[in-house]
């Protein structure tokens, strides 16, 4: 049997393992968004291409990290803000790559994407423990984990869907304007972006319904009430129908359009107050809120 | 324009809406869409201020905005009349959709002329065997059905019956809202305290809305709960030794300090596992029922859900010799004689702990001492000097007292709640998450197509639409393309050199 000195400096050396690693991914991140930067500032080619590879090599390491964390923990790694974080951007990034592959010489999208997922992995390396403490019992349950896995998943999507459609918004006054190409984009994938942007929505979509549902019967079988009105489940829950609304939108030819597209944004900045604001409205009102669940 | 066309083409309805104003504004996209964003702003609202906290906690803790929060009841928001109509429009928007578009699933389809083609592919075949490979490749070979046909234009589909899920969600979420409708006017729940040995019947202080309108505040029932026994379980959770503050961290993450993390042990570093109450419920006199309610795993009985909230401690406590014991409960102050400023006893640790090495120990009961610096003011304000542990049948010697822990009980919080809602709200959930996987993951294809013949050449035009997210339209238009040319003469580049 393992002595405690032995197994506190051996969870001490890992977790040291784990934050350097995860510091050098936020850079790689960070690296990645300034080069998207330097691509938007000079339309240098290659600078977007090295962003991208950057982006690659970083998403990689991401996997690894999860891997990794999951050994150490000796648990599936999305319980703890922390974590969840974590699980974020590395899906975020999965997603953009993943939607990237027939984007070619367009990378605008890449800024908003590298942003976030360097923003979010700095917020928890600065902000949160990563501490791997035992959960609260209420917390044990296999309606958590998966809640919080596509939680998660669905948020990533969400990200890349605002990300690309808000650069369509973006170049499209300037292609209007009678130039030929913007950053990458020609006239005519003006429509291609705005309908990848509804796919992303339509395939996050069902996650977000599964994660409140899925809450709503964790929270059930824990307290005995499957809907508190807490700011964390009603933000999640306006989240569901600006997106809703959205879908909506995208099926009625007179909303389609520009309507759609700022709804679907609206939808992105609700998700952002659902996991990182919930309480920041009521604080810059100075209004007293509920304690709600950091997780 | 081309899309537009396509949509006239595949998805006219085939009812007309024939009722009046007010039945085509309730069955109408539109109307659900201004009132979900209606939906929106009172979520939001709500997410400002604290829900179902008293406004007189309210003004206590310094909340804004008072004349409003009083008047429109903006800490119950989401039961006032204003809400509650909302909620009602958009139920019956649902309701109305969902009638209204059940029919036209099963009527026989009508297809409007007119689309421009996708792709024309030029045929070897004569018109007749044209017509007849075509039909048999995008049957065959991809997997069409034939859905219309008339002396121009032939219409085939293939994957999941979307229009179909499409309601089918739409009928779910109508159950789910259902469930809510169940829960708001029948739910009811209420707290118990269960001791050790002693049968608890079942009371409920509150029925629910629609119950109290004709019962009085009890209901009570033929059955009870005995707690055979509350356990508690622990486990050592090291204490990470990692600078809050972002610079330090950021220094340490960079490289720039060369700390490395920690983790240390300390006696108190343990945090809760698990509590569970292991219960019979006793009808008629009679047992009927034993069950370990945890945190995660209820019981239910004849329609009542029992769940494992929290526990209650009270501790017996002597001071110096005195025969008589003093009880208090933990976490509450209890001024004892002779001594000066009030004591605060923590939680109680009693269970098995579970060990960092894989051992499992039974702790020795113990509590933690505080006590407060002064007697005045309120209590929440209070700053308390710790003064250290206190086992069962230990003591600990306080203003020139000693105070033993000389007893302790505990006993288990449970909720208990009967929720007529959550059966038709699970299988409505149910129902909508699997139409509406089924719907965004899945596919389907329509395919319209014509043959045609043009001074002497076969041609044959098709205009393929898609739904869901797992279908590629241009692979099904390559692999048409292929099947009806691949044994056509292909026309090849003469060498660079032929001439
Ligand atoms: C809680 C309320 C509702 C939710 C969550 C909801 C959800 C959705 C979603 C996600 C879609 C998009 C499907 C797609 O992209 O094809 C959709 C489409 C649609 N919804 Fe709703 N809906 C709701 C209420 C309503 C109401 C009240 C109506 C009645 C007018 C309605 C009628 C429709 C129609 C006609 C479509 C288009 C279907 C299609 O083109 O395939 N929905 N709904």
């Amino acid at each position: 049997m393992l002595n405690y000195e032995t197994i506190l400096s051996r969870d001490a050396f890992l977790l040291s393992v784990e934050l350097r690693l995860f510091w050098i991914i936020a850079l790689a991140y960070g690296l990645a968004f300034i080069l998207y930067a330097f691509h938007i500032v000079t339309r240098a080619i290659p600078a977007g291409k090295a962003a991208r590879s950057i982006m690659w090599a970083a998403a990689f390491l991401h996997v690894l990290l999860i891997i990794f964390r999951t050994f150490e923990g000796g648990r599936a790694p999305f319980q703890t803000l922390y974590e969840s974080l974590s699980w974020f951007a590395c899906m975020t990034a999965l997603v953009y790559l993943f939607v990237s592959r027939d984007l070619k010489k367009v990378y605008l999208p890449g800024i908003f994407v590298s942003g976030v997922t360097m923003s979010v992995s700095l917020y928890a390396l600065l902000s949160r423990t990563p501490a791997i403490d035992p959960l609260s019992p209420p917390l044990k349950s296999w309606w958590f984990e998966w809640h919080v896995i596509f939680a998660f998943f669905s948020y990533a999507v969400f990200v890349v869907g605002a990300a690309i459609e808000a650069s369509h918004l973006i170049v499209k006054p300037f292609l209007k304007r009678g130039y030929d190409r913007c950053l990458g984009f020609t006239p005519g994938m003006m429509d291609k972006f705005h309908k990848k942007a509804h796919r992303l929505v339509a395939f996050g979509y069902p996650l977000l319904t599964f994660t409140i549902i899925s809450g709503a019967a964790w929270a059930n079988e824990a307290w005995g009430k499957y809907w508190s009105w807490d700011p964390k489940e009603t933000w999640s829950l306006a989240t569901w129908t600006v997106f809703t609304i959205y879908l909506h939108c995208m099926t009625l030819e007179r909303f389609k359009g520009l309507p759609a597209s700022v709804i679907n944004l609206a939808g992105f900045a609700f998700m952002l107050m659902t996991f990182l604001g919930v309480n920041w409205l009521a604080k810059l009102l100075g209004i007293p809120s509920l304690h709600v669940y950091a997780v | 324009m081309q899309e537009s066309l396509k949509k006239r083409f595949f998805n006219l309805p085939p009812n007309v809406c024939t009722g009046g104003w007010l039945y085509k504004k309730l069955s109408s996209l539109t109307t659900s869409i201004y009132v979900l964003g209606l939906m929106a702003v009172f979520f939001v609202i709500g997410t400002i201020f604290p829900q179902g906290e008293s406004f007189s906690e309210y003004v206590k803790s310094g909340g804004g905005f008072t004349f409003f929060v009083e008047n429109l009841g903006l800490l119950d928001l989401f039961v006032t009349p204003v809400f509650l109509i909302l909620s009602a429009v958009l139920l019956i928007n649902l309701a109305v959709c969902v009638y209204d578009r059940y029919a036209p699933l099963f009527a026989k389809r009508v297809f409007q002329r007119g689309f421009s083609p996708d792709k024309t592919i030029y045929l070897t075949h004569g018109i007749a065997g044209a017509h007849v490979e075509v039909r048999r490749v995008l049957k065959e070979d991809l997997g069409f059905k034939l859905i219309f046909k008339d002396s121009e234009w032939i219409i085939m589909e293939k994957g999941l019956p979307m229009r179909l899920l499409t309601w089918a969600y739409h009928a779910g979420l109508l159950l789910c809202f259902f469930g809510l409708v169940l829960t708001y006017l029948f739910a009811f729940e209420d707290t118990m305290t269960l001791s050790p040995g002693k049968l608890q019947p079942i009371s409920m202080k509150e029925p629910g809305r629609v119950q109290s309108l004709w019962k009085s505040s009890h209901t009570d029932r033929s059955f009870g709960l005995s707690l055979d026994e509350f356990s508690a379980e622990y486990v050592q959770a090291p204490r990470l030794d990692y600078p809050k503050d972002k610079l330090s961290r950021l220094a340490m993450g960079l490289g720039w300090k060369g700390r490395e993390v920690a983790l240390e042990l300390k006696d108190d570093s343990i945090a809760p596992k698990n509590w569970r109450s292991r219960v019979r419920v006793i009808k008629d006199g009679v047992f009927a029922e034993a069950h370990t309610i945890e945190i995660n795993d209820p019981l239910r009985f004849e329609g009542y859900t029992f769940y494992q909230t929290g526990y209650e401690q009270k501790l017996k406590v002597r001071v110096d010799a005195s025969p008589i014991l003093l009880e208090t409960k933990t976490g509450e102050e209890i001024f004892l004689p002779g001594i000066e400023n009030p004591l605060k006893f923590g939680d109680l640790k009693t269970g098995a702990l579970y060990r960092l090495d894989g051992s499992v120990d039974r702790l020795i009961p113990f509590t933690t001492v505080k006590q407060a610096r002064d007697a005045n003011g309120p209590k929440d304000k209070r700053s308390y000097d710790d003064l250290g542990r206190l086992e069962q049948d230990g003591s600990i010697t306080v203003d020139g007292r000693r105070i033993t822990l000389a007893g302790i009980e505990e006993s288990a919080v449970l909720s208990v709640r009967r929720d007529p809602g959550v059966n038709l709200l699970w299988t409505g959930g149910f129902i909508t998450l699997i139409a509406m996987a089924l719907r965004f993951y899945g596919g389907f294809y329509t395919a319209a197509y014509r043959v045609m013949e043009a001074d002497g050449i076969t041609l044959l035009e098709v205009c393929l639409s898609t739904k869901g997210l797992w279908t590629n339209r241009e692979s099904i238009l390559r692999r048409l393309e292929y099947s009806l040319t691949r044994d056509d003469l292909k026309l090849t580049p003469l060498p660079d050199d032929a001439g």
